[in-house]
């Protein structure tokens, strides 16, 4: 999983200098007796990409539309800026937002939509003229100028959404779903625009997505939802190698989960008896566990090699049979059963593959894999 | 001219779309104004003739013209004004001459009224009177005596033209007909002028007579004035006698101290004769003049004037009906006041438009 | 291929319906009404002369009378009738466009399982006779009627307020009638109104009131021209409720053409009256199915 930002595993992100620019406390949004958003605390800081990523109704939308002011919270307060926006309407805040269905006025074409929030703040004419030029060489659409929305293409009316949104030069830009209406192809070259546009401008974006493709790809940070809450917020890279809940490692990408306790720790490493396995595996991990602890080690398909044989030097090793094999054209997915019947993932590059002697149905293997490649989740 | 209960006149022409059925040999199709027989007088008929009778009303002669004209209409017996409708009908060819033979009991109509019809009918050809009447001036006893005093006198054309009088009643309520040949020759024999002269310049006259006190009249309608001189809502309408009688009923029955009386005036009034004819197209002319021998027994006509409150054409008749219709000199009115009556004059078809145009600017004040 | 080839065919049959049903209960009545039109009235049956008389055998001569309309033309009464229409039309269709658009918006707005009940409480009244419901109007708006009684009781006149036969009653009776007919298509406009484009709006500094004129009313234009339409042509025309509730100076083509047509018997007068009528409403329909083709432009 490729990211367009460039972090290393291990360097746990760290907040900038300064008062945040989105500073939301303790916030709560209940309907009915329906708990949307549960007594989230999260800090946004200038210039971030900051994606919530979540499945449907876990509370993402509800928390962007707070920030735009389309919904109150039930409880907690929500600073932009150093300022408390809370009870401040939409019209008033610093905030732009681009709707997942653009919204884009109907009854006025590609310049007057983007010139609207322009002359609710009664910007000169001229300036008005010079700034909606300026956002349609920004999103590459100057020739669709006089056209009215429904003479554009989905991809065209999403610039021209995106446009609109960044005309006031807002400080944050709140954007829902930017890119699920394009189709496959169109996304990935927009991800990488929305990217470019973001640094360049250097504005603060807040995208709400389900994508967690989308997600890794352009987000500084990543705060992934569920059912209300904050499961984890990190850079795509931390989240992906070192998710800290079960839910977390598993909603992004694949992962092998093997339920244990601890034996014992020592410095950085932690020796935990997995009996769905059948055996001790070895994780680093520098927090301080208690002897006897529940806790879950999640290993990642892609990080298993096959040794032929089993070998001393390699810490944690399984022994099982191929049940199945998916190939996915770069990569093969294999599902190897273990001797108690526990099942198990691995993928392997095909150039590879073919290398070496191609694996077969229930050919028996040894995977293997170092202490670094794997993590300990407590929750 | 009669007009009873014109309320509904305004579902009648969505009647004018549901042409009559076809009919049979036992069928007949009569066409009359509403509330103008008694209630047992088609089940009397039916039994004694076995003839089935399909009844259809109207409100307003100018409905029945314009069915009668439109062709087909499929009735084989209506009810017509004389003057001017059933005049102007004979004249166009629409009814057929009567079979003598077939009635009887001729003899006892007025040979008033038949000396009367036979200048528009020569030979009384094709028009048997059935009911007629005057219109005069309706009033509320005690408010207009209460606002003009004892001294001033009632039976006058004052009442409704002297732009100084109606102006004091106008508060009271002062209503004319919505009839441009009944208001504006009333206008003409308030003024002096002859009634029947329907030139130009005379109806233009006769209507600055009406525009004159138009500002002080509350309304123009032909039966509203029923229902508001009863309840007291209005003082002096304009009005047929009949309608008038039955609003002095009712106030009577409501006894709510409200006292009608009907006046005509000493200048002289309008009579009208209600006939029966036969369009030339009828299916079953046979069946109608059944029905019209029918209604020529004294003994049949008789209670339909106790019901509607008309006076009847049949002399022989008249000793049959109740006595408080038959001494009501507003029905049956004395010789001196009969002799105050004018038969309607019949504008000529162009003066007819000129009249209705003319009356939509007296209305409508332009 | 064949199936092909076909198809026009039967696309071109579904649009010959409507133009069939057009034709025949639209335009060969307005041709007879047009023919009658050049006539000229006779009493006879029926009150007219024919347009093509036989002189001799084998030949026919066509007379063309225009007289009526010359006389439509030239009798300021029938223009001044026309204005008087146009003015009551006029002011009706305002009010109901200004008393309809809220209660529209308002039920559009609601909770949805509001909506419904509220609706079915804009189209009760129809469920009731016409007539009878202009008739409870006299009742209420007589001077010792139902509205003169309380205002009197709650001591806010002191006599009675001359409202039936007047212009004022004619409006209300007129506006009360028709509101439906604004109400409904306003609210199906405004029901189809995308509420995410009001956040837009807000989201771009829009305050409320802004959204509404800026947004909200400009894309239900197209429901404000079918209300108005729906009220105005057959205002114009209206002949019973001025009748009704109107006093006698309530000047309305209607009840020229009913005169014309029943008092004068002159079929063709009022022929040409009902022509010069359909003539004056074309106008305003034309303008709607322009709107109309703007908002599918829009909509599409």
């Amino acid at each position: 999983m490729a990211s367009l930002r460039q972090f290393k595993p291990e360097e746990s992100w760290q907040a900038p200098e300064g008062e945040p620019i989105v500073r939301i406390e303790n916030v709560t949004k209940r309907f009915g007796t329906f708990y949307a958003v549960d007594d989230i605390s999260l800090q946004i800081h200038q210039g971030e990409f900051f994606s919530l990523l979540g499945a449907s109704g876990c509370g993402k939308t509800t928390l962007l539309r707070m920030l735009a002011g389309f919904e109150t919270p039930t409880s907690g307060r929500l600073f932009i800026d150093g300022q408390d926006v809370t009870d401040v309407p939409p019209y008033a805040r610093p905030v732009n937002m681009m709707f997942q269905s653009y919204a884009l006025f109907p009854h006025m074409n590609v310049a007057d939509n983007i010139a609207f929030g322009l002359k609710q703040e009664r910007m000169p004419k001229a300036e008005r003229r010079e700034r909606v030029a300026e956002m349609l060489s920004l999103v590459q659409i100057e020739a669709l100028a006089s056209r009215k929305p429904h003479q554009l293409s989905g991809g065209q009316r999403q610039r021209v959404a995106l446009a609109r949104a960044l005309a006031r030069h807002p400080k944050i830009l709140l954007l829902d779903e930017p890119l699920g209406a394009l189709d496959k192809k169109l996304r990935e070259q927009t991800q990488f625009e929305l990217v470019n546009i973001q640094e360049r401008l250097g504005i603060t974006f807040i995208v709400v997505t389900h994508d967690q493709e989308e997600a890794m790809t352009m987000s500084s940070r990543i705060a992934l939802m569920h059912e209300g809450r904050i499961e984890q917020v990190d850079p795509p890279r931390r989240l992906y190698e070192f998710p800290s809940t079960r839910y977390a490692a598993s909603f992004i990408g694949s992962v092998n989960l093997f339920d244990g306790y601890v034996l014992q720790q020592d410095d950085d490493q932690v020796l935990v008896q997995c009996d769905d396995a059948e055996t001790r595996l070895l994780v680093r991990h520098s927090q301080p566990l208690v002897p006897g602890m529940a806790v879950t080690v999640a290993l990642r398909p892609e990080k298993m090699r096959v040794l032929g044989q089993l070998d001393a030097d390699t810490p944690n090793q399984l022994r099982g049979r191929i049940k199945e094999i998916a190939y996915l054209g770069d990569v093969s997915i294999y599902h190897v059963e273990l001797p108690g019947g526990k099942r198990v993932q691995f993928t392997q590059s095909n150039v590879q593959a073919l290398a070496e002697q191609p694996l077969t149905w229930d050919e028996e293997v040894v995977l293997g894999w170092s202490a670094n490649s794997c993590g300990v989740l407590t929750e | 001219m009669n007009t009873l209960l014109k309320k509904f006149k305004h579902l009648l022409p969505a009647l004018l779309l549901t042409g009559a059925a076809a009919s049979s040999a036992d069928e007949l199709h009569v066409y009359n104004w509403s509330d103008y027989i008694a209630e047992d007088t088609l089940a009397g008929f039916e039994q004694q003739t076995g003839i089935k009778v399909i009844y259809d009303v109207y409100d307003a002669n100018e409905i029945m013209e314009a069915k009668l004209l439109a062709g087909r209409s499929g009735y084989d017996l209506i009810f017509p004004t004389a003057r001017p409708f059933a005049e102007r009908h004979i004249k166009a060819g629409l009814y057929q001459p009567l079979d003598k033979s077939q009635l009887s009991g001729l003899d006892n109509l007025d040979p008033v009224l038949m000396n009367s019809l036979a200048s528009i009918d020569a030979g009384n050809a094709h028009l048997i009177p059935y009911m007629w009447g005057s219109s005069g001036i309706g009033y509320n006893v005690t408010k207009v005596r209460e606002i003009l005093g004892d001294d001033m006198p009632t039976d006058t054309w004052r009442l409704l033209f002297d732009p100084e009088i109606v102006a004091k009643l106008a508060d009271c309520g002062v209503t004319l007909m919505d009839d441009p040949t009944e208001v504006l020759v009333a206008a003409n024999i308030y003024r002096g002028a002859a009634a029947d002269d329907f030139s130009r310049d005379s109806i233009k006259a006769a209507s600055a007579t009406v525009s004159a006190v138009r500002p002080h009249v509350r309304y123009f309608h032909s039966s509203q004035y029923i229902n508001d001189l009863a309840n007291g809502d209005t003082c002096v309408a304009h009005g047929y006698s009949g309608d008038v009688l039955q609003a002095r009923d009712r106030a009577a029955e409501a006894d709510n101290g409200v006292e009608i009386a009907y006046v005509v005036p000493a200048e002289g009034a309008l009579v009208w004769t209600d006939v029966m004819a036969i369009p030339a197209d009828a299916p079953n002319p046979a069946a109608a003049h059944r029905f019209i021998n029918y209604l020529l027994q004294p003994d049949v006509i008789a209670p339909i004037t106790d019901y509607v409150a008309y006076a009847n054409a049949n002399l022989a008749a008249t000793a049959l009906v109740d006595a408080e219709i038959r001494n009501n000199p507003g029905i049956y009115p004395p010789a001196e006041t009969r002799a105050k009556l004018l038969v309607t004059p019949t504008p000529s078809e162009r003066q007819i438009r000129d009249l209705n145009r003319s009356w939509t600017r007296v209305k409508t004040g332009q | 291929m064949s199936l092909k080839s076909t198809l026009p065919t039967a696309r071109h049959l579904i649009i010959a319906v409507p133009w069939f049903w057009l034709a025949l209960f639209f335009l060969l009545p307005f041709l007879f009404v047009l023919k009658i039109s050049l006539s000229e009235p006779v009493l006879a049956q029926p009150p007219y002369f024919d347009l093509i008389r036989e002189i001799e055998d084998g030949f026919v001569t066509i007379v063309l009378n225009f007289s009526n309309y010359q006389l439509l033309l030239e009798d300021s009464l029938y223009f001044k009738a026309l204005l008087g229409s146009l003015k009551i039309a006029g002011i009706s269709t305002l009010c109901c466009l200004l008393i309809g658009y809220p209660m529209a918006y308002a039920i559009a707005r609601s909770p949805a399982h509001w909506r419904l009940p509220l609706l079915m409480l804009i189209i009760l009244p129809f469920w009731t006779s016409f007539l009878i419901r202009i008739y409870a109007w006299i009742g209420i708006l007589k001077g010792n009627g139902l509205l003169n009684g309380v205002l009197l009781w709650l001591g806010i006149i002191d006599s009675p307020l001359e409202i039936l036969h007047t212009p004022v009653a004619v409006y209300i009776g007129v506006v009360y009638n028709y509101l439906p007919f604004v109400v409904l298509p306003l609210y199906a406009t405004l029901i189809r109104l995308d509420t995410t484009l009001l956040e837009a709006a807000a989201d771009l500094g829009c305050r409320p009131w802004k959204q509404f004129m800026l947004i909200t009313l400009p894309l239900s234009l197209p429901g404000v021209f079918a209300g108005a339409m729906l009220v105005f042509i057959p205002v114009m025309g209206e002949f019973v409720i001025p009748d009704l509730l109107g006093g006698p100076d309530t000047l309305m083509l209607g009840k020229l053409m009913w005169t014309e047509f029943f008092s004068n018997k002159d079929w063709p007068l009022a022929s040409s009256l009902a022509a010069l009528l359909l003539v004056a409403l074309i106008v305003p329909f034309v303008l709607l199915r322009h709107f109309e083709r703007r908002a599918e432009e829009a909509a599409t």
